[in-house]
């Protein structure tokens, strides 16, 4: 099917196969059209048919109810073109970067962090480029729809995806992951996505807010930025929210990249649910810090009035990350273009 | 002209945005602290209900969706800057500290309406 998208001046087109999602077709032959979750939560890939016959493939999408649909709203992360389509989309094209592509992969290890997060490997039939801070949405064949995971490594092109997932109650595939061991299972991945990345040419200190299984993308970040040596240039301050010190994982990761940025680096576990002081010296990892609070308020009394030439990432369950793009704008005084985030729910 | 009455001017904190039902047509009126204005309720560049997504600093309107500003003043866009699309306004008066809007009709935004990119 050919999918043909019309701007006032320029047109654009694509070609999907009958079962294919349009975002995705699209995105992998390199158009550049807005999405943001990729899963049917947010609304950014909304666009209005103008002509042809699409199929809804979510018709209880969550982000459905901000649709015009008496209008042709639809989104082209749940639709397929049934007939050639000409389409509208709203604003400016963004661009789009390593081109996403789908992949399949082999889940090769799964090792439990805490007592609801889990660590996972997938080892990919092709290698995957993507930058720091991305994801991917991946399917396993026994659950409907795709779920949104960043990757917690960072690699040029590897044939390893690390990723964590956190037990949801309403989670299908975290029902499935957690519950019987899926190692050698086979997925479907498409990706990268997102915008949420650290670009070499940054040149700005980082601040990273991440809450639970959030913090994957943010190490990625931070792998990057010690392999790259960018924190001999600017300082980096991550604050990592969990519940209590038995909700805490991946502190080694942390505290091997504190070491390596050699004094420019702190990271803060912030513990929401611990009662009394923290005493440090009972933790395992002394070159982090520990306090008490939710995490944007530890990071507001700590930051809010050092966060000149300063690069934020937000990462985490969408009441936290609307939270602090609201505290990183209205008290830290930073500019939209000072904050980055991929927000899945 | 069809000046309809919104609401009396200290429904509106200073700095802040509120919504309102007038005549079935939902209209957000801004409060710049010596001006106010009004428009229709969405977000100009994906159409998020401002009500919600909207924080103001002085006047500048921050819609956290996708972080794009604008000027609540002149409806001009702030950022980023390709943001060229301009917030649609009602004629607002105030009237023994009542606020009125002119509707003739419903203002919405509209994808074709956008300038086209480069």
């Amino acid at each position: 099917m050919r999918v043909t998208i019309t701007k006032k001046e320029k047109t654009y087109s694509l070609d999907a196969q009958s079962d294919q999602r349009i975002l995705y077709a699209g995105l992998n032959q390199g158009l550049p059209l807005p999405y943001e979750c990729a899963t049917g939560t947010c609304g950014t890939c909304k666009a209005r048919l103008v002509e042809g016959e699409i199929h809804d493939l979510w018709p209880n999408a969550p982000a459905r109810s901000k649709l015009k649909t008496d209008r042709g709203e639809f989104l082209m992360c749940q639709s397929s073109a049934v007939t050639d389509c000409e389409i509208k989309i709203p604003g400016k094209l963004p661009t789009t970067d390593p081109v996403p592509d789908t992949n399949t992969g082999t889940i090769t290890k799964c090792e439990k962090l805490t007592h609801d997060v889990l660590h996972f490997d997938v080892r990919l039939n092709a290698p995957m480029a993507f930058h720091a801070g991305q994801f991917v949405v991946m399917n396993v064949s026994s659950i409907d729809g795709g779920r949104a995971y960043s990757m917690v490594n960072c690699a040029s092109a590897t044939d390893t995806l690390e990723f964590v997932v956190k037990k949801n109650p309403d989670g299908n595939f975290s029902d499935w992951i957690f519950n019987s061991n899926q190692e050698n299972q086979t997925v479907e991945l498409f990706g990268p996505l997102g915008k949420a990345i650290l670009h070499p040419d940054d040149e700005k200190n980082i601040l990273c807010i991440a809450g639970g299984s959030g913090i994957a993308g943010i190490l990625s970040i931070l792998h990057h930025a010690c392999e790259t040596g960018y924190f001999k240039q600017h300082a980096g301050n991550v604050f990592f929210g969990v519940r209590t010190v038995k909700d805490m994982f991946y502190l080694d990761r942390l505290s091997e990249y504190v070491e390596q940025a050699n004094g420019n680096l702190s990271v803060t576990i912030a513990l929401s649910e611990h009662e009394g002081a923290v005493n440090a010296s009972d933790m395992s990892h002394a070159n982090l810090n520990y306090t008490t609070g939710f995490v944007t308020p530890v990071t507001m009394s700590e930051m809010a009035d050092k966060c000149e030439n300063t690069l934020a990432f937000i990462a985490g369950p969408p009441p936290m990350v609307d939270d602090a793009i609201k505290n990183l704008i209205m008290e830290a005084q930073l500019g939209p273009d000072q904050i980055r985030y991929d927000k899945f729910g | 002209m069809s000046w309809k009455p919104v609401c009396s001017a200290d429904a509106v904190e200073q700095h802040t945005l509120r919504e309102f039902d007038v005549d079935g047509i939902t209209v957000l009126i801004a409060n710049l602290g010596d001006e106010f204005r009004a428009y229709p309720p969405m977000c100009p560049h994906m159409e998020e209900p401002l009500a919600d997504s909207a924080l103001c600093k002085l006047d500048v309107m921050t819609c956290t969706k996708h972080l794009w500003q604008w000027n609540l003043r002149s409806g001009e866009g702030v950022s980023p800057p390709e943001n060229n699309r301009h917030m649609l306004m009602y004629d607002l008066k105030q009237e023994d500290g009542q606020l009125l809007v002119n509707i003739e009709s419903e203002l919405e935004y509209d994808f074709d309406d956008e300038d086209d990119e480069d």
